[in-house]
């Protein structure tokens, strides 16, 4: 009998206890196979190490409740095609209360078409490009810098250090960097420089030996461009075997892999335009530090946090705080907290523009600079060089 | 008589059951997922035309559904057309394309034809990429409010649905009609011995780049209707090489050459592809599954599952063609 009575004390304590805490849904399609596998997935870390350490701290406390998080993702196979479909699923069949985005813009404009109608928030991280933004969508949340801003600090370190440089665009004629070079093409003629030099390459080339040629007769000074890992690390390391008298070597994505150190001496001095980089010392007013979100994750993942795992991270935490403002999950309250949203993580400051033109777009997140540097025993590391208040090491310039 | 086939009805009731039973249920996850079913059967049973028909292997088939998109969504959204006239327009613009091509590289034969496809739809993808009113390779996008046009959204979409299953029974409509056609015989000439063909009249060159141009309307029709609905379209996604392989893979499953065997492989494939990624013991490995399923297909059925089919029941051969 006392065995009878224990057990059934047992259960209803069990069953209290987890009538307590609610579940939210959050459904996402991650890249696990495809071109954008890589990336997609340490995004995908970002937001499970965010999703364990709430359900660690009891969920998230709203309202007098307690919210548990729970993930619904399927594979879109880096594809736009399946998306829609994916994302209908998440929203119908999973009853997903909110949504993240997958990797990619045009993976996220594709599936935006989606969200909207069902009036559900989306929080947008991995996709840069900002055109989604301007075609009068009412919840998509983007916690990336959008793209037209990838290169302007690169352009405003210049003007202080060599207002005079000669300026030499080669880019990977791709959706992404186009639509980073196009905008930062005309910054710089409006800063005073000297666009020597520009032209696109195709996606997969593996030989620029005669744009490379062409940069040299251009005699420009600098040069800033690439597009993914595969073409910006062969772009680089033809530029160093050719010996190009390059003062400054900025390319996009790429450099920002762990994976950059093992071009050796290719990779000494190129800069890297980055969402967010470990030594960034921002004062967190909301989450973890920025040590300690890294700390974490390379407890999880033995390996160091990227831009994209931090932007996962970032994602949740942005989200998480705007339903404890909400005070619940009532999609039309955490979207006006969303719109509300003005404040400073690990990641850095997060604002939404809630113009109606460009609802949901990134406006109060900066983008750091990123410099490969040898330090004291020689080994390769990525310095923060900008802004100034983040550095973590001076720049190095001219690189030859 | 193309009414007197039984094959005619099973497509039409086909087609009704596709767009009635979502409709019913109101169920948009099943509309889904059939529309990109309906979209297999579509570029499946058009490549037919070209592949089980003719003999010829289009490696580069895609190009017109990319090229379908492109025109319709450009008409669609910068020229504010409607969207069924924006979607007609595009299939006549990338017929007429094909008809000028075709009677180009149609002279080619065998190995050759299909390297020139793959060069096609490189070509092509290069092109648009650098077409500056078609927004080069950051595509063009389809705003949020373009949609109220017809009905908001949600109405949209089902509208884009409807529109397709019509393109889907056309397909195979168009697939049967040209199998029972004198035309047809003389595609199925070309493809049996060219030579043979050319020495019984048959103007092989023509008559090639006739079935070449037919087989671009539709798909671009259904590119049009697809992209429109995607909300976005860009060269890396319009003309993916991946999505032409798939299509010789569904034909090479139903069986080629038969009308009701280019969407039986079409529709199987998709759903089977589908049903592997979405499912929680499979996703892990779906891609190796999938292989593995049509090696075997591959190599126990090489008529597809129609040619498994005739031979189990010989006389089915006459009521499923």
């Amino acid at each position: 009998m006392k065995r009878l009575v224990l057990a059934v004390f047992v259960l209803v304590a069990l069953f209290v206890t987890t009538g307590f805490a609610q579940t939210l849904t959050v459904g996402f399609t991650v890249s696990n196979t495809g071109s954008m596998n890589v990336d997609s997935v340490e995004q995908l870390h970002g937001f499970e190490l965010w999703r364990d350490q709430v359900n660690a701290a009891g969920g998230i406390k709203a309202g007098g409740k307690n919210y548990k998080i729970q993930f619904v993702s399927y594979d879109d196979e880096s594809n736009s095609k399946r998306v829609q479909q994916l994302y209908s699923r998440l929203i119908l069949q999973d009853k997903a209360d909110f949504l993240f985005s997958p990797y990619s813009s045009p993976l996220t404009a594709t599936a935006a078409i989606v969200t909207e109608q069902y009036e559900k928030v989306m929080l947008t991280t991995g996709a840069a490009e900002g055109k989604t933004y301007t075609l009068g969508n009412h919840y998509l949340f983007q916690m990336f810098t959008p793209g037209a801003e990838y290169l302007k600090g690169v352009l405003d370190m210049l003007k202080t250090k060599d207002p005079k440089a000669a300026v030499a665009f080669v880019y990977e004629d791709s959706s992404f960097s186009v639509s980073v070079v196009n905008p930062a093409k005309a910054y710089a003629q409006q800063l005073g420089f000297n666009v020597a030099f520009s032209e696109a390459y195709a996606p997969n080339t593996t030989d620029f030996s005669a744009i490379i040629d062409k940069v040299i007769a251009s005699k420009s000074t600098v040069l800033l461009g690439g597009g993914h890992y595969a073409d910006g690390s062969t772009l680089a390391r033809q530029v160093y075997s050719h010996k190009v008298p390059l003062k400054m070597v900025t390319l996009l994505v790429a450099p920002d892999s762990p994976k950059w150190g093992e071009l050796g001496d290719a990779a000494v001095g190129v800069i890297v335009p980055s969402q967010w980089e470990p030594q960034t010392a921002f004062k967190a007013q909301y989450g973890p530090s920025g040590a300690d979100f890294a700390k974490a994750y390379a407890g999880k993942y033995n390996t160091p946090p990227s831009y994209e795992s931090a932007g996962g991270y970032a994602c949740g935490l942005v989200l998480q705080r705007a339903i404890e403002q909400a005070g619940g999950p009532d999609t039309a309250k955490v979207a006006a907290a969303l719109n509300a949203t003005d404040i400073t993580t690990f990641y850095g400051r997060t604002k939404f523009s809630t113009a109606a033109n460009e609802h949901g777009l990134q406006v109060g997140h900066a983008m750091v600079l990123a410099q490969w540097q040898k330090d004291k025993s020689g080994a390769l590391v990525k310095q923060v060089v900008w802004p100034l208040a983040a550095k973590s090491a001076n720049l190095v310039y001219p690189i030859h | 008589m193309i009414l007197r086939r039984p094959v005619f009805w099973l497509i039409l009731v086909f087609a009704a059951l596709m767009a009635f039973v979502p409709l019913h249920a109101n169920n948009v996850s099943m509309r889904e997922d059939l529309i990109l079913v309906a979209i297999a059967i579509i570029l499946a049973s058009n490549l037919n035309l070209m592949i089980g028909y003719t003999g010829y292997v289009n490696f580069g088939h895609i190009v017109f559904y990319g090229l379908g998109g492109y025109v319709g969504l450009y008409l669609a959204t910068v020229r504010s057309w409607n969207l069924v006239l924006a979607a007609l327009t595009a299939g006549l613009v990338v017929s007429l394309f094909a008809l000028a091509l075709g009677m180009g590289i149609l002279r080619l034969r065998g190995a050759y034809f299909a390297l020139a496809t793959i060069g096609v739809l490189q070509a092509v993808q290069s092109f648009v990429a650098n077409f500056d009113p078609w927004g080069r390779s950051t595509g063009m996008y389809v705003a949020f409010d373009a949609y109220e046009r017809l009905g908001g959204a949600r109405h949209a979409l089902w509208t884009t649905y409807f529109l397709v299953i019509g393109v889907m029974a056309l397909s195979m409509i168009l697939s049967l009609g040209i199998k029972i056609s004198k035309f047809g015989l003389g595609l199925f000439a070309i493809r049996e011995d060219e030579d043979a063909a050319l020495v019984l009249g048959v103007n092989t060159t023509v008559f090639k780049a006739i079935i070449y141009s037919v087989s671009a309307f539709l798909p671009a029709v259904a590119g049009a209707l697809m992209f429109y609905k995607n909300g976005m379209i860009d060269p890396s996604i319009a003309f993916e090489f991946m999505l032409s392989l798939e299509g010789i893979v569904m034909l090479m499953l139903g069986g080629k050459g038969t009308v009701v065997g280019a969407a039986l492989g079409g529709g199987l494939y998709e759903k089977l592809r589908s049903y592997l990624l979405t499912s929680p013991k499979f996703s892990n490995f779906q891609l190796v599954i999938a292989g593995g399923l049509l090696l075997l297909v591959v190599l126990f059925a090489p008529g597809g599952l129609i040619g498994w089919l005739y031979r189990l029941v010989p006389r089915a051969r006459k009521v499923i063609e």
